[in-house]
C-alpha cells in the first residue's frame, strides 16, 4: 500500500515533468503581425554603457510608439559578444535583433542563421539607403543586416594634450615614415612621458590599409590576398618604432582593454572614425582630431566604408515583423540619429542622418569623412572568412611582437599556420 | 572522503555494531517496488546526470573526431585533431604553464596552508578571529573582483612595485612582463590558501596529545615531532588536499582570463590549458578542436591522480592500519 503509494506519485511526476518539457519544445508558428498582440522581443549588443542608456532611450520611445512591443536589451563588450552569440546560434537560440559587425555576417549566413530582411519590405524602409551602404551587409542577394552607422579607418589624436607639450598634430596623409618619425619628436620631446602613438603594425587594420595602398586586399575570394613575405615586411616596418618611439607593450597590457590613446600614455591611436569620441571621452580629453592616416601612395584607394555597426534579425525569431520594424527605427529613425549622433558611426541612411546634429565630435567625423573622400574606395565585399578569429590572432602576435616574446619570422610563420586552419 | 575515513575509523566498531543487523528478510516483489520508487526519487539527480553531465561528455567525445564549427553539422576527422594538437605551438605553450603553475602553485599553497595551520592549532583567544582572517580570501578568490585588485597591484606604480622599487628592485609592473605572469598567478593561488588551511587544521586537532607527550618524553624536538609525529598523523589530510588543490589548479580560468584580458595574454602568459580550449571553442569556433583538448586535459588529469593513489600507498598512514 505504502510503497504502491509512492509509485503513483513517482509515476505522475515522471508525467507532469514530461509533459512540462513537451510544452517548452512546441513551436508556434510565426503569425502576421498584430498590433494588439503582446509581443516581447529581444535586443541585444555590444558596447559600454554610455552606449546602453541610448539604446534604453531608443528602445523606451519605441515602445511609446507601439505599446504591444516590449524590448528587451542585454549587452556585452566586444569581446565576448560573439562568443555568446556562437553557443545561441550552435543551440538556435539567436537573439531576436542583434547589433552585427560585417566582419561576422558571412560566418552567420551559413546555415541561413541570419532572416534576409528583403522579405520584409513591407515594414523596412530601404531607400533611404544608397547602394553602398546596403552591400555592406549583402551576401549574394540576400540582405542580411542593415548598417545603423559606417566607419572609415583614421587616426585619433589627443589635441589637447599634445597642446600641454606645445606640441603639434601629425598632419596627416603623408608616408609612414613621416608618421614614425613624428612619434619618435613626441616620445622625445616629453621624454617618454607621453609616447607618439602605439606601434601600428599590431592592428591587421593598418595592415589591410597598407596592402590597399599597393593594390592589394587582405582577403580574396575566402583566402588570404597577401604572402608571407607582405607580412614579413609590415611587421618589419615596425621595428624600428618598437624600439623607443611607441608605446612600450608591457606597460600598454597593464592598460588593456583600454588603448595608450584612451590612458593618455600614446598621443595617437590609428582606429575607426567612431572610436574618436570613446577615447575623448574615457581620456577626459577636452579635444581630439580626426586625422588621415599615413599612406605610401596618396592617389591610392586604401581607405573604405566599414559597416561596424548593423542590425541583424535571427532567422529563428518568431516575430519577424515586429522585430523589422525595430531594425527599421534603429536605421532609420531620426530618433536614433539624435540620440546616437555619430557615436556608433556615421549615420548610414539620409533619414537617420536628417535627426543627426553635427555638433562638436561629430561634426568633426562628418569633416573627416570629407577630407578623405578621394582616398574612400570601395568596401571589400563579405566573405566567408573567420574574419574575427583572424584579427584577434594577428592583433596577438603583433602584441607578442612587441614584448620580444616571438620572432618577427616565428609570428609571420604562426599567422599562416593558423590562416591555413581556419580558412579549410 | 580521505579525512572521514581517517577520523572516523576509530569507531567503526561502535557504529558497525548499531548497522549491522538489516532487519527482516523481504519478499522479492516488495524489494523491486523499493527499488522503483528509490530510482524515482533519484530521477532528479539520475536526469541531471545524465543530461548535464554524462551526455554532454559523450558527445564532446565524439565531437573530439570531427571538425565542428557550430554552424555546420559536425564532419568526422578521424584523430585530424590529436595531430593538430601535437603540433601546436600555442597548445605546448599552455601545456607548459599550466604545469607550472599546478606543480609550483600546489606545494606552495599547501605549504602556506600548512604552516598557517600549526599557528593556529597553538591554543590562543583570537585563533577564532585569524581563522576567519586566513579563510576569507579564499571566499572571495574566485571572484572578478580580486583578480582586477591582483592586475593594479602589480601594475606599474601599483603596491607591488612602489615596494620593489623601495628597495632597490626596479623591475617595473609584473602585469605586462610575460616572464613575471606566472608567478603572480601563483602568487594569487597561495593567497588562497585558506580551504586547504581549515581541512589541515582539522586534521591537527585529531592528533592524540598523548602521541607528542611521549614523543618529547623520548626526547623529541620540535622538528623530530614533526617529521615523525605531526606528519603521519596528517597524511590522510595531506593527500586529500594534493589530490584536491592539484585538480583544482589544473582548471584555473578565471582568474587567468581577467588578467589576461580573455587573451592570453601578454604573449601567451596567461594562456593557460583551460583559457586556450575556451578560445578555440569560443572565440575561434572549433568546438572539435577543443573537445580534443578537453578530453587530452580529462586523460592527463586521471593519470596524475593515479599516480597521486599509487604512491599514496607508501607514504599515507592511516591511523589503526596494520603496517
Amino acid at each position: 500500500m505504502h510503497t504502491a503509494r509512492i509509485r503513483r506519485i513517482g509515476i505522475a511526476a515522471v508525467a507532469a515533468l514530461s509533459v512540462f518539457t513537451l510544452a517548452a519544445c512546441s513551436n508556434a508558428p510565426a503569425a502576421e503581425y498584430d498590433p494588439d498582440e503582446e509581443i516581447t522581443l529581444n535586443f541585444t549588443w555590444w558596447g559600454n554603457e554610455d552606449r546602453a542608456s541610448r539604446y534604453q532611450q531608443l528602445m523606451d520611445k519605441f515602445t511609446e510608439q507601439h505599446p504591444n512591443i516590449k524590448i528587451e536589451g542585454t549587452f556585452t563588450d566586444f569581446a565576448s559578444y560573439y562568443e555568446k552569440r556562437a553557443t545561441e546560434a550552435a543551440s538556435g537560440g539567436l537573439p531576436d535583433v542583434m547589433q552585427f559587425i560585417d566582419s561576422y555576417i558571412g560566418q552567420y549566413s551559413e546555415n541561413g542563421q541570419l532572416l534576409d530582411l528583403n522579405t520584409m519590405s513591407d515594414y523596412i524602409d530601404f531607400s533611404t539607403f544608397d547602394d553602398l551602404m546596403l552591400s555592406m551587409g549583402r551576401v549574394g542577394d540576400k540582405q542580411l543586416a542593415l548598417p545603423g552607422g559606417f566607419n572609415v579607418w583614421s587616426m585619433s589624436s589627443n589635441k589637447a594634450l599634445l597642446a600641454e607639450y606645445g606640441l603639434d598634430e601629425y598632419e596627416g596623409g603623408t608616408s609612414w615614415e613621416d608618421y614614425s618619425a613624428y612619434m619618435a619628436s613626441v616620445t622625445e620631446a616629453t621624454d617618454g612621458a607621453l609616447y607618439g602613438g602605439t606601434d601600428y603594425t599590431q592592428r591587421i587594420q593598418d595592415f589591410e590599409v597598407w596592402l590597399r595602398q599597393q593594390g592589394q586586399e587582405l582577403y580574396e575570394d575566402g583566402a588570404l590576398g597577401f604572402t608571407e613575405d607582405d607580412l614579413r615586411e609590415f611587421w618589419q616596418l615596425g621595428a624600428a618604432d618598437r624600439d623607443g618611439v611607441t608605446a612600450p607593450q608591457n606597460r600598454l597590457e597593464e592598460v588593456a582593454p583600454q588603448t595608450g590613446v584612451a590612458a593618455k600614455m600614446t598621443a595617437t591611436e590609428l582606429a575607426w572614425s567612431n572610436a574618436m569620441v570613446n577615447y575623448q571621452a574615457e581620456s577626459g580629453s577636452e579635444e581630439f582630431s580626426l586625422i588621415a592616416p599615413p599612406t605610401s601612395d596618396p592617389n591610392a584607394k586604401d581607405l573604405y566604408r566599414q559597416g561596424g555597426n548593423q542590425f541583424a534579425i535571427a532567422a529563428t525569431t518568431k516575430h519577424p515583423e515586429a522585430a523589422a520594424m525595430f531594425v527599421d527605427y534603429l536605421v532609420n529613425s531620426a530618433d536614433a540619429g539624435a540620440v546616437f549622433g555619430t557615436s556608433t558611426g556615421f549615420p548610414a541612411s539620409t533619414s537617420r542622418l536628417a535627426g543627426t546634429k553635427l555638433e562638436g565630435a561629430d561634426l568633426k567625423v562628418s569633416q573627416y569623412l570629407d577630407s578623405v573622400a578621394d582616398r574612400i574606395g570601395p568596401t571589400p565585399p563579405i566573405q566567408n572568412v573567420p574574419y574575427g578569429a583572424l584579427e584577434a590572432v594577428f592583433w596577438d602576435l603583433g602584441k607578442s611582437i612587441g614584448l620580444g616574446a616571438i620572432s618577427i619570422d616565428d609570428a609571420v610563420q604562426q599567422f599562416f599556420d593558423e590562416a591555413a586552419v581556419s580558412l579549410d | 572522503m580521505t579525512t572521514e575515513s581517517a577520523t572516523q575509523r576509530p569507531i567503526r566498531g561502535v557504529a558497525g555494531s548499531r548497522t549491522g543487523s538489516t532487519g527482516t528478510p523481504r519478499r522479492a516483489g516488495a524489494r523491486r517496488r523499493d527499488n522503483l520508487a528509490g530510482y524515482l526519487f533519484l530521477s532528479p539527480w539520475l536526469i541531471g546526470f545524465v543530461g548535464l553531465t554524462a551526455g554532454p561528455m559523450l558527445i564532446s567525445l565524439y565531437l573530439a573526431f570531427t571538425d565542428y564549427n557550430l554552424f555546420s553539422p559536425p564532419t568526422w576527422n578521424g584523430v585530424d585533431n590529436f595531430v593538430r594538437l601535437a603540433g601546436d605551438q600555442k597548445f605546448w605553450g599552455s601545456v607548459r604553464i599550466t604545469l607550472l603553475y599546478v606543480f609550483i602553485g600546489t606545494p606552495v599553497k599547501l605549504a602556506a596552508a600548512l604552516v598557517v595551520a600549526m599557528l593556529l592549532n597553538r591554543a590562543s583567544r583570537a585563533t577564532g578571529f585569524f581563522r576567519s582572517a586566513f579563510y576569507a580570501p579564499s571566499l572571495i578568490g574566485a571572484s572578478v573582483s580580486i583578480a582586477l585588485v591582483w592586475r593594479a597591484m602589480f601594475s606599474t606604480d601599483g603596491p607591488i612595485d612602489s615596494a620593489l622599487s623601495s628597495i632597490g628592485i626596479d623591475v617595473g609592473g609584473w602585469v605586462g612582463i610575460p616572464a613575471l605572469v606566472l608567478p603572480m598567478m601563483i602568487l594569487l593561488a597561495v593567497w588562497q590558501f585558506g580551504a586547504p588551511m581549515v581541512i589541515f587544521l582539522a586534521g591537527l586537532k585529531q592528533v592524540p596529545p598523548e602521541l607528542y607527550e611521549a614523543a618529547e618524553m623520548d626526547g623529541a624536538g620540535p622538528f623530530r615531532r614533526f617529521r615523525s609525529v605531526t606528519m603521519p598523523m596528517l597524511s590522510p589530510v595531506l593527500f586529500f588536499n594534493l589530490l584536491l588543490e592539484m585538480v583544482h589548479a589544473f582548471q584555473i580560468f578565471a582568474s587567468a582570463y581577467i588578467i589576461g584580458s580573455g587573451t592570453g595574454g601578454p604573449a601567451g602568459a596567461t594562456n593557460f590549458y583551460t583559457v586556450y580550449l575556451y578560445t578555440r571553442a569560443f572565440a575561434n569556433n572549433q568546438m572539435g578542436y577543443a573537445s580534443a583538448m578537453a578530453w587530452v586535459l580529462l586523460i592527463v588529469v586521471g593519470i596524475f591522480a593515479a599516480i597521486l593513489f599509487k604512491t599514496s600507498n607508501a607514504w599515507v598512514h592511516y591511523a589503526g592500519d596494520q603496517r
